[in-house]
């Protein structure tokens, strides 16, 4: 029968069902849903009545408004409901529910689902995560106005358009987006990042597999030691290892260090043969010393190349290098002869060799320099990186300042944890 | 190296069990312990070995939850029993929490008092300081510190074992029940088992390894942490109820407050053990300062879906603001100022408290047993029985203590 108008979900729940004499079937407990045109309507009600459920076809209800529910069967004809987790029902898979507002980076909850009468279907339009939909699942709509009215405030209707939302997983079991996954991916990391934050970790993982591995390598950067592990344990195996292939090789070490044995074998050996090789070097130190906060993409030249060329080659290196500020110098040992900042080789004549421009007094440090020595000296000489040296003298990776900044100052994400 | 790894890993599980377990002896409890002990001597330690038992099983329940689901009380319940039952238990949770927060304020105060710190200094700067750690500092720093205020805790065996107590009495009143069917003694048992089990630590706990994010296989790992911080809670309350019994209860000296203890202590077990326990109350009671208030606000803004973070503006993140500002504010304002009727707000926290339990604990036993939550780790059937059991005798008792609270025979 149809619906005119719209309606909210809370209005109807308990409310009783009525027989063509008047007679009550039970009273509605939940409604299924089904895939529509345009919108999802409902396909029945679920009556309970005396612990036991029925079955109401759209077809059998004669009124259906916010004050009456009638059907045009008996008791007799109805039949018993088994709750399936093939249907999807209002209540039980909708109601109460998070839902991830991409465009506000907020996570919110499903307070009442509006239903809207669209050629004699109850379409399902809207999803309301505000107060509003509060007040009235607790019945006090009216009364909560008044009172807002008193302190010359209005409560906003903060409804969610039907249309804007995405199902995380094929059934809406468990969350669901106001955006499209592609969209989401153009959000800031650090905002996927507190989004992750708010929801379980097994949500989050899912959320995160319909992302470009590179925004999804960018957000983990963002998210606490723990959360990071637990959510890199929950992916897939393949796009597990997409992610870490695109992170850069010290956090990628710093991540597989915190995993299980077992675990960071298999992600090892399922990544490039090179990008494991580099990590794998970086797991050996301890975690606070220069060596393990240290990656080893930099840019290294020999001192015989001209600025020139030196050039060339950088801007075909620097593209897959995270801190590309200072161009190191090494002899045929790759022991570290000098260094160069990047505004000084462009700023130098093309045609002299690094070796004349390059600066020879080093500051260095040891893989086993701790890190609070190694932020002192990088704040004391306003570094942006400082080589690591091995005993012999050979550049093993640098340390960049970003990595120093966030050991003093965890950033801003990792602070907006709760558990305290 | 995979020594390392697997001590690395047990280390990384491990945590909110332990956490959880030594907030739960927060001024409120330590106060219980103390009047028990003295009161009564050893004969209600016994008390603490079911009262353990009680623990474990609700909470390994709570924390299997919490692994499994990867969610937190909260946010189940509303899942699943939807928005009316969710409100209304979040309001007594609030109205609960603020009394503790109060008891916490004022047991930060007296202890302060002991050492002859004013607390009208004290308290703001308190306050101020729980502010400032939970909005300015990195959730790291705020774990570093709650561990090495665990740590204090230990303060209390000291204070115990240099009292000098009879063990040989001890022992035999720790595994032998003596009940005295006299009003005191049964109120008082009941007060034990109350200031242990409580609502907030399940949603506490279960927040903390949800946020944790303990894989279904480390849950061992988990179940042993949570065993382990119920043992620690029961142990510290032991040692706290031994010192009073042995300093304070053969000379007959009542108590109705902690930091009497702390101060009654002094002619009997020496300055040392005084001023541990003091400090351990003061400990006690900031940490309870910092939890309490935090947790709540969180619990609540996230099972009405309200945006939640300590460093969000009252703007971007009102109700949170408002939740987390008013309840520090308003129970230091309290604490401070002369005459506000604090005993009363207390008795009236521990009621809802006592009020919450059994629909705090109804609620999760449903929960663990539901199939489409928890798969194949709900309850085996014989542990349901040994948590229903459990669960009934808690309900009962609280129900006791509630009723003894409204009734006439009243503390001396």
């Amino acid at each position: 029968m149809p619906l005119f108008g719209e309606l909210f979900i809370s209005e109807l729940l308990k409310k009783s069902v009525l027989d063509p004499k008047g007679d009550d079937l039970g009273s509605v407990k939940d409604f299924v849903v089904v895939k529509g045109d345009p919108l999802p309507w409902v396909s029945a009600i679920i009556l309970e009545k005396k612990k036991d459920f029925y079955f109401l076809g759209w077809n059998n209800i004669s009124i259906f408004n916010k004050r009456i529910i009638s059907a045009n069967v008996y008791a007799l004809q109805l039949k018993q409901y088994e709750f399936s987790e093939d249907d999807l029902l209002i209540v039980r898979d909708i109601l109460d529910k998070q839902i991830v507002d991409a465009n506000g980076a907020k996570v919110v909850r499903v307070n009442d689902v509006r239903l809207e009468g669209i050629n004699s279907h109850a379409s399902l339009t809207a999803v309301d995560v505000g107060m509003r939909g509060i007040l009235r699942r607790l019945g006090i709509e009216r009364r909560g106005e008044a009172l807002y009215n008193i302190f010359g405030k209005t409560i906003s209707h903060n409804l969610i358009p039907w249309n804007y939302i995405q199902p995380l997983e094929p059934r809406l079991s468990t969350i669901s987006l106001t955006v499209p996954r592609q969209m989401l991916s153009a959000l800031h990391p650090a905002d996927i990042a507190e989004i992750i934050s708010k929801i379980s970790h097994e949500e989050g993982a899912a959320l995160m597999e319909g992302l470009d591995p590179n925004v999804a390598a960018e957000a983990l950067h963002e998210m606490e030691p723990e959360t990071k592990k637990a959510i890199i344990q929950s992916f897939d195996k393949d796009f597990a290892s997409d992610v870490v292939e695109r992170m850069p090789p010290d956090e990628a070490a710093d991540l597989l260090g915190d995993l299980p044995d077992e675990k960071a074998k298999e992600l090892l050996e399922s990544i490039e043969k090179d990008e494991a090789q580099d990590i794998q070097e970086l797991l050996g130190h301890e975690e606070d010393s220069a060596g393990g906060l240290m990656t080893n993409e930099f840019i290294a030249y020999t001192p015989q190349l001209s600025v020139k060329d030196a050039i060339e080659k950088f801007k075909i290196n620097a593209p897959g290098v995270e801190t590309v500020y200072y161009i190191y110098i090494t002899d045929e040992n790759e022991r570290l002869i000098g260094v160069i900042s990047l505004k000084d080789m462009l700023l130098a004549s093309p045609d002299v060799p690094l070796s004349e421009i390059m600066e020879i007094k080093l500051k260095t440090v040891t893989p086993d320099t701790d890190q609070e020595e190694v932020a002192e000296i990088i704040s004391k000489y306003n570094l942006l990186a400082i080589p690591v040296v091995d005993d012999k003298g050979v550049l093993l990776g640098i340390v960049t300042i970003d990595d120093i900044i966030d050991i003093f100052l965890p950033p801003l994400s990792k602070k907006k944890r709760r558990r305290v | 190296m995979t020594r390392w790894r697997k001590i690395l890993l047990f280390l990384s599980v491990i945590g909110p069990g332990i956490i959880t377990a030594n907030i739960d002896n927060d001024a409120g409890g330590i106060t219980t312990y103390s009047v028990a002990g003295a009161r009564f001597g050893y004969a209600l330690l016994w008390t603490l070995i079911p009262t353990t038992i009680a623990l474990i099983v609700i909470q390994e329940m709570v924390a299997r939850m919490g692994v499994v689901t990867g969610k937190g009380l909260s946010d189940l319940i509303r899942e699943h029993y939807g928005v009316r039952a969710t409100f209304f238990m979040m309001i007594v949770l609030l109205i609960a929490n603020f009394g503790t927060t109060i008891a916490n304020f004022a047991g930060w105060a007296a202890s302060m008092e002991i050492f002859g710190i004013s607390k009208y200094i004290m308290v703001p700067s308190g306050a101020f300081l729980v502010w400032l750690l939970v909005t300015k500092g990195s959730y790291r720093m705020v774990e570093r510190v709650l561990l090495v205020a665990c740590l204090i805790y230990l303060g209390y065996i000291f204070s115990g074992v240099m009292s000098g107590p009879d063990w040989g009495a001890i022992v035999k009143n720790t595994f032998v029940p003596t009940i005295k069917w006299e009003p005191e003694f049964i109120m008082l048992t009941i007060a034990i088992v109350g200031t242990t089990i409580t609502p907030w630590m399940q949603f506490y706990l279960q927040s903390s390894i949800a946020e944790k994010g303990v894989k279904k296989e480390d849950y061992k790992i988990s179940k042993f942490d949570v065993v382990v911080g119920c043992l620690i809670t029961d142990i510290i309350a032991f040692f706290i109820i031994i010192t009073c019994a042995t300093t304070l209860f053969p000379h007959g000296i009542r108590i109705n407050e902690a930091q009497e203890a702390a101060l009654a202590l002094r002619p009997f077990a020496g300055q040392y053990a005084s001023i541990l326990f003091a400090v351990s109350l003061a400990n006690a009671s900031i940490l309870g300062a910092i939890v309490v208030p935090l947790s709540t606000a969180y619990y609540i803004c996230e099972a009405m879906g309200w945006e939640a973070g300590v460093n969000k503006s009252f703007k971007e993140a009102p109700q949170f603001m408002w939740i987390y500002t008013a309840l520090i504010v308003v129970s230091a304002l309290l604490v401070l100022i002369p005459g506000a009727p604090l005993v009363l707000l207390m008795i009236l926290s521990s009621l809802l408290n006592g009020i919450l339990l059994p629909f705090v604990l109804i609620f999760a036993l449903s929960l663990v047993n539901n199939k489409r939550i928890m798969g194949k780790y709900i309850n085996s059937k014989g542990y349901n029985y040994i948590a229903w059991g459990t669960v009934v005798i808690l309900i009962s008792l609280t129900t006791a203590l509630l009723v003894m609270s409204v009734a006439p025979f009243k503390k001396p």
